[in-house]
């Protein structure tokens, strides 16, 4: 059996309220908030974190990995690698970003069943993440919100099998960025939702349907990916299906619509809630659709997401001003934390910085970051193995500092013993205090720039649920 | 290599926002005082250490600064660096220079010119990517929560530090900031780095300290009141103690361990000290400090503090320049500047902020932060 191993979600932590929009500029805004990712998160940081969140604590053998994004931080550089690296994950490891359209989220996870169906392989990490851009004051301002998905897809432990797919390739103009524009434009709506996105998923939807001889009343969930939060119930609707009962509720009140990420979290929704022998059936668009049909295994019920998507929705920041956001997305000038890190220094210390690798004494025991020669404890030398740091710790001290340049103040710093030993050094991310004691989680950040790059490593957050 | 070495002239430079000096200013105006004090030839000296702590464009890179500076060429000169105990390291140097049997007389200089770099804190070097965003203050800060957490201490007892010291530098007219202030202004100011506001943290300063050393038989061929060098030690730990899984963080261990060194060279115990400039670069590092250097147990320091015994009048004055909070922090100079305190008080010269019955003096700098420790035990 082929489908569905794990999944989880991540929601950056702060919202921006459309009132604030409508205030900035006097235009009529719908209800709800869109989410926003912070100043030191893209599409990059935030799939590490559901992708982390998706492979837990101790990563499971994977043999590939995809990276989907329209916005990802680079356009030469393959985040999928950096990803995997960031995650721990072997070397041997075939890797590919899918970018283009909204729906490159859900193509990864439909290029990845594939794969492991063909028996190249046994697990795909999928992870996709959106931080989209739109114009100020464009429509879309109050519409595009930042979030990531992940899941894994394998050949065993399925807790949603891989039923069927159908995809529509498609040329048409919705939703688009020239390699020269910062900022997403749209076509016009109504008819974009109705000769686009409605023709095109439908007609992947009902080969789907015919194909597997199900009628519309057989699907339990139906996950729709929308360019709006009208458009997925008309589309519903259309099919025949009652929105009401069978229809994943969209997001885009509560977070915006989420791009690449948008159909993997509606599938994280609906493999939240469902149960055995649940058909889901997940619908994606952009220059075409694709559609997936799954159904949940008895296996679900004990592998469900750690953090339901539910609860990243609750976990939530108000932003206190839509100033806020502009700074964070920097569409106003800001000065960016500046220094290098060559790449003779990325390469030398990728398994310390990027892999997060510490050394555990063999004399001893101890845990010790970063990598050292002789223990720290008991001085005995060259008896070092190279240990792998949790992702998680409580705080031993800290400090919220006013003054060191950064984008945001004040910025807390703290001293955080890792679960399993080893002692780390952090920016606190997401929060503007923290406490002895706090129990936090790591997170891969941009830190700063310089040589004309960007430069990531770890800062740690607070935890946002007990069960992270 | 007790009594060995003997200090024959101390000068100092007025310490604060120099911004007409430059830092061959700054050389010239301690040395020539020194020179003046010891009422010696620039051409008796035979060997010279200078400490700085940042180059700058104007100098501090090598010893040649100093050589420069004051044309003294043709023999021995070492820039010594060694974080915030640079100039007591510096001084140090010169004693074993000079026990070595090497030299008669010594020079050393502190210097440093921090203003010319602008205004906020100190510019941070190091990894690209570890410890980003630590700043001195930062990183004392981090000491200090652990510290206040474990033992129950509030703001309040930092900030009663902050007002003993700015007391006690109002009353010497070379101290950068030269004025009285409350606890509520210490409590009320902007924060800087969690618990330290801006009246926990000592300034950025311009300044320069020297003093002139020389074989202790020797030494009254100068001077009339030669002040003895009665023990010194000097202890690092490791300079990331963010890093290190067993640090408490509850005090600096290379404090305890280089005045436990001086202590036994010099013959002497804690309760025999009866002054110490200590290295005060946040109100909380003089908190640990005085438990480090053993003038009360480890948790004590705040009861010494509320008491009132670290002050003037106290029976252990610490800071009586008022200390790096007060009298400034030019990283090289402040630990040679520590020297002319403590010269100043052994000869009863220090005026209104005079120490009563001073007879053995510490100088104290601790840097990194707990990195790297210094002390200098002198006497009569």
């Amino acid at each position: 059996m082929v489908g569905i191993t794990r999944y989880a979600s991540y929601v950056p932590v702060h919202r921006l309220d459309r009132r604030l929009i409508e205030q900035a500029w006097g235009t009529r805004q719908a209800k709800g908030e869109v989410a926003v990712a912070n100043y030191d998160e893209d599409a990059l940081t935030m799939a590490c974190d559901a992708a982390m969140g998706c492979l837990g604590d101790q990563p499971a053998p994977v043999d590939g990995a995809y990276f989907a994004s329209v916005s990802a931080p680079y356009g030469e550089k393959q985040i999928a690698s950096v990803l995997a690296t960031v995650c721990d994950l072997p070397r041997a490891l075939f890797s590919a970003d899918f970018a283009g359209s909204t729906r490159a989220g859900l193509s990864a996870t439909l290029a990845a069943l594939r794969v492991v169906q063909s028996v190249a392989a046994h697990t795909v990490l999928v992870a996709a993440a959106d931080v989209r851009t739109a114009a100020p004051e464009n429509e879309l301002e109050g519409v595009l919100g930042d979030a990531a998905a992940a899941l894994t897809v394998g050949d065993g432990d399925v807790i949603a099998e891989f039923v069927d797919a159908a995809s529509i390739a498609d040329e048409f103009t919705h939703f688009w960025r020239t390699d020269v524009q910062r900022t997403v434009q749209m076509a016009g709506g109504r008819f974009a939702s109705d000769f686009g996105y409605g023709r095109d998923l439908g007609a992947a939807i009902r080969t789907i349907l015919e194909r597997q001889r199900l009628e519309p009343q057989a699907i339990q969930r139906v996950a729709l990916a929308s360019p709006d939060a009208r458009a997925a119930a008309d589309l519903a609707k259309s099919l025949g299906f009652d929105a009401k009962t069978q229809l994943v509720s969209p997001l885009h009140g509560e977070i915006g619509a989420t791009g690449s990420a948008e159909p993997l979290l509606l599938l994280a929704r609906a493999l939240d809630a469902a149960a055995p022998g649940d058909f889901i059936l997940v619908g994606g668009f952009g220059e075409g659709a694709d559609a997936l049909l799954f159904r949940a295994t008895p296996a679900l019920a004990a592998a469900r997401a750690a953090v339901p998507l539910a609860r990243w929705l609750a976990a939530k920041t108000p932003l206190p001003s839509y100033e806020r956001y502009l700074k964070f997305r920097r569409l106003v000038e800001v000065e960016e934390v500046s220094d290098v890190v060559t790449s003779v220094l990325e390469f030398k210390e990728r398994k310390q910085d990027i892999r997060l690798y510490g050394s555990k004494c063999q004399a001893c025991g101890q845990v010790q970051y970063p990598m050292a020669r002789v223990c720290i404890r008991c001085r005995a030398q060259e008896q070092m193995e190279d240990v792998r740091i949790a992702r998680r710790g409580d705080v031993f001290t800290f400090t919220v500092d006013h003054l060191i340049p950064n984008l945001e103040h004040p910025l807390p710093m703290a001293v955080i013993d890792a679960d399993g030993g080893g002692r780390v050094y952090l920016q606190i991310a997401d929060a503007d205090d923290i406490q002895i004691g706090a129990r936090v989680a790591f997170t891969y950040r941009r830190l700063h720039e310089g040589g004309g790059n960007r430069n990531y490593y770890w800062k740690a957050r607070p935890i946002r649920e007990a069960s992270e | 290599m007790k009594d060995q070495v003997a200090v024959i002239g101390v000068g100092c430079t007025k310490f604060g926002d120099l911004f007409e000096h430059g830092y061959e200013d700054l050389i010239c105006e301690a040395a020539f005082e020194a020179y003046a004090d010891a009422k010696i030839d620039p051409a008796d000296i035979q060997a010279a250490y200078l400490g700085t702590y940042m180059p700058g464009a104007a100098g501090g890179k090598a010893a040649v600064s100093l050589g420069d500076a004051l044309r003294l060429y043709d023999r021995p000169i070492t820039r010594v660096e060694n974080y915030c105990a640079t100039g007591t390291d510096a001084f140090r140097n010169a004693c074993l220079a000079i026990a070595s049997g090497a030299y008669d007389v010594v020079l050393v200089l502190g210097a440093e010119k921090l203003k010319d770099r602008g205004g906020r804190g100190l510019p941070r070097f190091g990894h690209p990517l570890l410890a980003k965003g630590n700043s001195a203050p930062g990183l004392f800060a981090l000491a200090a929560n652990r510290y206040m957490h474990t033992y129950g201490v509030g703001r309040e007892t930092l900030a009663k530090i902050a007002v003993k010291n700015h007391y006690n530098g109002a009353r010497n007219p070379k101290a950068h900031l030269r004025m009285e202030i409350t606890e509520d202004k210490v409590l009320n100011a902007p924060m800087i780095s969690s618990p330290f506001g801006l009246f926990d943290c000592c300034p950025t300063t311009d300044g320069g300290a020297a003093a002139i050393v020389c074989r202790a038989d020797l030494a009254k061929r100068y001077t009339d009141s030669p002040v003895l060098v009665k023990g010194f030690g000097l202890a690092v730990t490791t300079g990331r103690p963010y890093f290190d899984p067993t640090f408490d963080y509850l005090g600096f261990r290379s404090t305890q361990q280089a005045a436990a060194q001086a202590y036994k060279m010099a013959g002497i115990s804690a309760a025999d000290v009866d002054f110490a400039e200590v290295h005060d670069c946040f109100t909380w590092t003089e908190l640990s400090n005085i438990e480090d250097l053993g003038f009360c147990a480890k948790g004590e320091g705040k009861a010494l503090v509320h008491e009132g015994r670290t002050a003037l009048d106290g029976d252990i004055p610490i800071n009586p320049s008022g200390g790096l909070k007060s009298f400034g922090h030019p990283i090289g100079a402040s630990g040679v500047r520590m020297i002319y305190e403590c010269v100043t008080q052994l000869r009863g010269r220090a005026g209104e902020r005079q120490v009563k019955n001073a007879q053995i003096g510490l100088a104290h700098n601790v840097g990194g932060p707990g990195a790297v420790a210094c002390v200098i035990a002198l006497g009569h």
